[in-house]
């Protein structure tokens, strides 16, 4: 018995629908992870229409705790906490997206451009990743926030040009085993340009891996616009999950008891990343199956005692 | 030798990154439209003669390619430029941070892989029974909660019980005899480091438990099992043996995470590190002192790096070939 | 009493959903010290489960019913636990393939004393000797003990694995598939030195193979297994030359013959599913001489001639008591 690892081309070959079913259909990790995304992306949509109070106008007393009227109590601004979270959560999210976007499609073209030409270019690029992937993030990210100003596009600007790397090297492995297929080399045989094998073949086969990767780096998009803004480096004026924590520290909430400035901002974050981490790893486990086989349990085999003798016996 | 060769190898990479790292600190600084450091009316408080000697210093009037090579100079001596807000070296600063820095994120990073790692076997071991679930679940909950939310939470939990700041009390009238302000500021390490520790944690749990998993599925358990040996070895000296390599590598890229939840611990606790440091400078617009702190921050995890790769290529001798 | 006496021995695996595979059916055979015995059959007949069950080394899926002996001890009566005891000191194995089988980051020397050091068999520079000397005993030279596992070839790290079997004196050698993995060079070497060790040591051997030239080669008996039972078992002479049973008779002439100018004939279909009770003969699908018995009745081992006994209608003798 070898241990087996599915080509990753093999799994996401044409049938790119087909396959996020089966994952959904067999893990139930991947059906609650994406439920969760679902979730909150509907709940930002509609977020204007049901929260209960105004996310900005105060309608409550300073740090007035949950009550009837305030499920989850009001911050420091009187303002109501329910309503600021659902609020926050549409910025937060859109954060997450545009970076993770921008994450993509630079770490895309890297791959790409990287994995199909080769060379030289193929040899700068991965020497560039690896030390980028050395450099700590948030430390980076901090420094280039404060050079260029507090504000939601550098934030996410930021986030993405930190976080392509991984989204390179996995496209870039793909294309560099899909490449060698003897299909391609037909294709460009018959004259068809770079840009249309790309497209048409390449990209079809990164599909299901994509998205696990897409999804995962929303997860620290999100983290990281959280950090970003607790450091007071994102725009003050808007409500995000991380700018309501950011108030909680900075404007005394802990010594004042008022947890639920602090509690359930959390628990929305965690919810999201751990639904992204879900559904993403789901994803990237059906890709590259393990051996069920263990040769250690702490369970043991069972005796069963013998009844009859000879060749009756069972 | 090969093992000669691996150790050169991977040293000159951390080399190089040194060099990216001090270039893109240049180039950010230096180089980019609005950059605080050229522009020096944005230096607090600065009097003429400040301007005069910075400019100097930094040969801010010589074109760019000559403030590289000085700017290379000034580091290979040490000499990372003055702070703004303190008028003292930026090095010295730095320094008396990070000696502040080092303890807690230590105790917290080894108390997180020791915690990571237990875990992580004894999930794997009692795979798909409710513990295991359980202790998987509350692994990724706990590295998906904002690091600050995490310090925050304690905070909430035992302030009162434990300093809430700090790393030392600030209010003795005497200094205290030396095992007494050990005491003091273990006292001030507990809930920083225990932050560190729960935010870093469970990714390790997760990466051990599927490493083990995989581990023990391979033919060499069996030949252990088959030996005789007991359950404690067959785990232990066999496959956790095996499972933790892929942990040395995990470690490794965990440091920038770790540095950066370092830093946002500080800030809660005023713990007086560097991360706090840092910040402070954000605050007052001491870009030297940022700068200077980005690149140490980046100097150690870069060596750190190395020392993780030294320890992988001890650990696993298949890596001369 | 024989040395090794196996007697009515019963495998299940449970299968998820309640139901469960009877992968090893009323399997019995017996061994004397030096005498070689082949369990041949093809992939998923039960020979090598058959064998891990010889040392209880089962997955916590499977049941056990029946007796293995081992010079009159009954060793899996105690469970897990017991059958510990016995393994490596009175039976040991060689595992199908020694890349696998042997721990990739412990040294080949260490491997060797592992279980001498456990088993307080010896220890410190006694065990490093007598490994050495194991070594040396399996054609490798003893100071390649100081190496690892991914520096030995293939033929080298499989004798290393006999030399390992072979570390705590046991008294049965379990052997599975010892050459499959090994180019045909190789293998006669890895066989030759496996008669060689029984002859000298005076171990009884249990060899799995699908390859019946090995058998032939090495083995004075064997038993032939095909849907978890055993269907004939005999002297090899007898299974060559005058199989009793169909399927013996299929599976030989199935071998071609570098020589000859038999045509390779195969045999049609594929076992049957071992999850449910099999009415009538297994074999009978893929017979190629069926009676009608042969539909409802399912056959038992009969004696067809000294020493050997087949499982099939068309034997008329007398019943195996």
């Amino acid at each position: 018995m070898s241990l087996q690892v599915a080509d990753p081309q093999a799994a996401g070959a044409g049938r790119r629908a087909g396959f996020l079913l089966d994952v959904l259909r067999e893990r139930k990790a991947a059906v609650i992870g994406l439920s969760i995304i679902v979730f909150f992306i509907v709940l930002s949509l509609v977020a204007p229409y049901i929260s209960p109070h105004s996310a900005t106008a105060q309608t409550c007393a300073v740090y007035a705790p949950p009550s009837l009227h305030h499920w989850l109590g009001c911050d420091d601004g009187g303002i109501d906490m329910l309503s600021e979270i659902m609020q926050g959560g549409r910025i937060s999210l859109l954060v997450g997206f545009a970076a993770t976007l921008v994450a993509m499609v630079i770490g895309g073209g890297v791959g790409i451009g990287s994995g199909y030409f080769g060379g030289w270019l193929d040899a700068l690029l991965m020497r560039i990743t690896d030390y980028l992937l050395v450099i700590p993030d948030l430390v980076f990210m901090m420094v280039i926030a404060d050079v260029w100003g507090a504000s939601l596009f550098h934030v996410i600007m930021v986030i993405g040009i930190l976080e392509w790397t991984t989204t390179a090297r996995i496209i870039r492995a793909q294309v560099l085993s899909v490449r060698e297929r003897v299909y391609i080399k037909r294709t460009k045989g018959l004259g068809a340009s770079n840009a249309r094998i790309i497209w048409r073949h390449i990209l079809p086969q990164v599909g299901p891996l994509l998205i696990a990767n897409t999804v995962l780096t929303v997860a620290i998009a999100i983290y990281l616009e959280t950090a970003l803004a607790f450091l007071g480096l994102e725009d003050p004026s808007v409500t995000t999950w991380g700018t309501i924590l950011e108030h909680a520290f900075n404007r005394t909430a802990v010594s004042s008891g008022a947890w639920w400035a602090i509690v359930p901002d959390g628990f929305v974050i965690a919810l999201v990343i751990v639904g992204c981490f879900l559904f993403g790893q789901a994803i990237e486990d059906a890709l590259n199956p393990r051996l069920k086989v263990s040769h250690f349990s702490m369970r043991r085999w069972q005796l069963r005692p013998l009844v009859g003798r000879g060749p009756g016996a069972i | 030798m090969h093992r000669a060769d691996y150790v050169i190898k991977r040293g000159f990479f951390a080399l190089v990154t040194v060099f990216v790292a001090i270039t893109i600190n240049f180039f950010l600084f230096r180089v980019l439209p609005g950059s605080a450091v050229t522009d020096l009316s944005r230096v607090p408080h600065a009097t003429p003669q400040l301007r005069r000697a910075l400019t100097v210093e930094f040969g801010l009037d010589r074109p760019k390619w000559e403030q590289y090579l000085l700017y290379l100079r000034n580091l290979l001596h040490g000499n990372m430029g003055i702070s703004f807000a303190y008028q003292q070296p930026v090095s010295h600063l730095l320094i008396a941070d990070l000696k502040n820095t080092i303890p807690m994120v230590t105790v917290g990073t080894f108390a997180s892989i020791v915690v990571g790692v237990v875990s992580g076997v004894l999930s794997a071991q009692r795979r798909g029974s409710v513990p295991d679930h359980i202790s998987t679940n509350i692994a990724i909950f706990a590295y998906a909660f904002p690091t600050q939310w995490l310090g925050l939470m304690l905070l909430i939990l035992f302030a009162g019980i434990l300093p809430a700041g700090g790393m030392e009390n600030q209010f003795l009238l005497t200094p205290e005899p030396f095992w007494q302000h050990l005491g003091d500021i273990t006292t001030h390490m507990i809930l920083p480091a225990a932050t560190l520790m729960l935010t870093a944690y469970g990714s390790f749990t997760l990466v051990v438990r599927s490493s083990m998993l995989e581990t023990m599925g391979e033919d060499y358990v069996l030949t252990a099992r088959a030996k005789g040996l007991s359950d404690r070895l067959i785990v232990w000296r066999h496959a956790v043996r095996n499972a933790l390599l892929p942990m040395v590598t995990l470690i490794a890229l965990s440091l920038g995470y770790i540095v950066g939840g370092a830093l946002l611990i500080e800030v809660i606790f005023s713990w007086p590190g560097i991360g706090l440091g840092m910040f402070t400078a954000i605050g007052q617009r001491d870009y030297p002192m940022l700068q200077g702190g980005f690149l140490i921050l980046t100097f150690s995890v870069i060596l750190l790096n190395f020392i993780a790769d030294l320890v992988y290529f001890r650990l696993d001798p298949r890596i001369s070939e | 009493m024989s040395l090794l006496e196996v007697n009515g021995l019963h495998v299940w695996f449970d299968l998820p959903g309640g139901r469960q595979v009877h992968a090893v059916n009323g399997v019995s055979f017996s061994l004397d010290a030096g005498q070689r015995f082949g369990l041949v059959g093809e992939s998923g007949c039960g020979k090598t489960t058959t064998i891990l069950a010889l040392m209880g080394l089962l997955p916590p899926t499977a049941s056990v019913a029946g007796e293995v002996l081992i010079g009159g001890k009954s060793i899996l009566a105690g469970g897990e636990d017991t059958v510990r005891r016995y393994r490596w000191r009175e039976i040991a194995m060689v595992f199908q393939s020694a890349m696998n089988a042997l721990n990739p980051v412990k040294r080949v020397g260490w491997q060797i004393t592992e279980p001498m050091v456990y088993h307080g068999i010896a220890k410190g520079a006694e065990a490093r000797k007598r490994a050495g000397d194991l070594l040396e005993m399996v054609g490798i030279p003893a100071a390649a003990g100081e190496r690892y596992p991914h520096e030995f070839s293939g033929g080298m790290r499989q004798r290393a694995a006999i030399a390992m079997a072979l570390a705590c004196q046991p008294k049965i050698l379990l052997a599975d598939e010892p050459t499959t993995a090994l180019d045909v060079m190789v293998q006669a070497q890895i066989l030759e030195l496996l008669t060689g060790l029984c002859d000298e040591l005076g171990l009884a051997m249990v060899l799995v193979t699908h390859d019946l030239p090995v058998v032939a080669h090495l083995c004075e008996r064997a038993a032939v297994m095909y849907a978890g039972e055993v269907v004939e078992n005999g002297p090899v002479t007898d299974l060559y030359h005058a199989a009793r049973h169909p399927y013996t008779r299929l599976l030989f002439a199935a071998t071609p013959d570098l020589y000859g100018e038999d045509r390779v004939t195969s045999i049609k279909g594929a076992p049957p599913r071992l999850d449910r009770e099999i009415q009538g003969c297994p074999f009978r699908p893929r017979c190629d001489v069926p009676l009608s018995r042969c539909e409802v009745e399912h056959p038992v081992l009969r004696t067809a001639g000294p020493d050997h006994q087949a499982a099939c209608h068309r034997n008329e003798a007398v019943d195996v008591a």
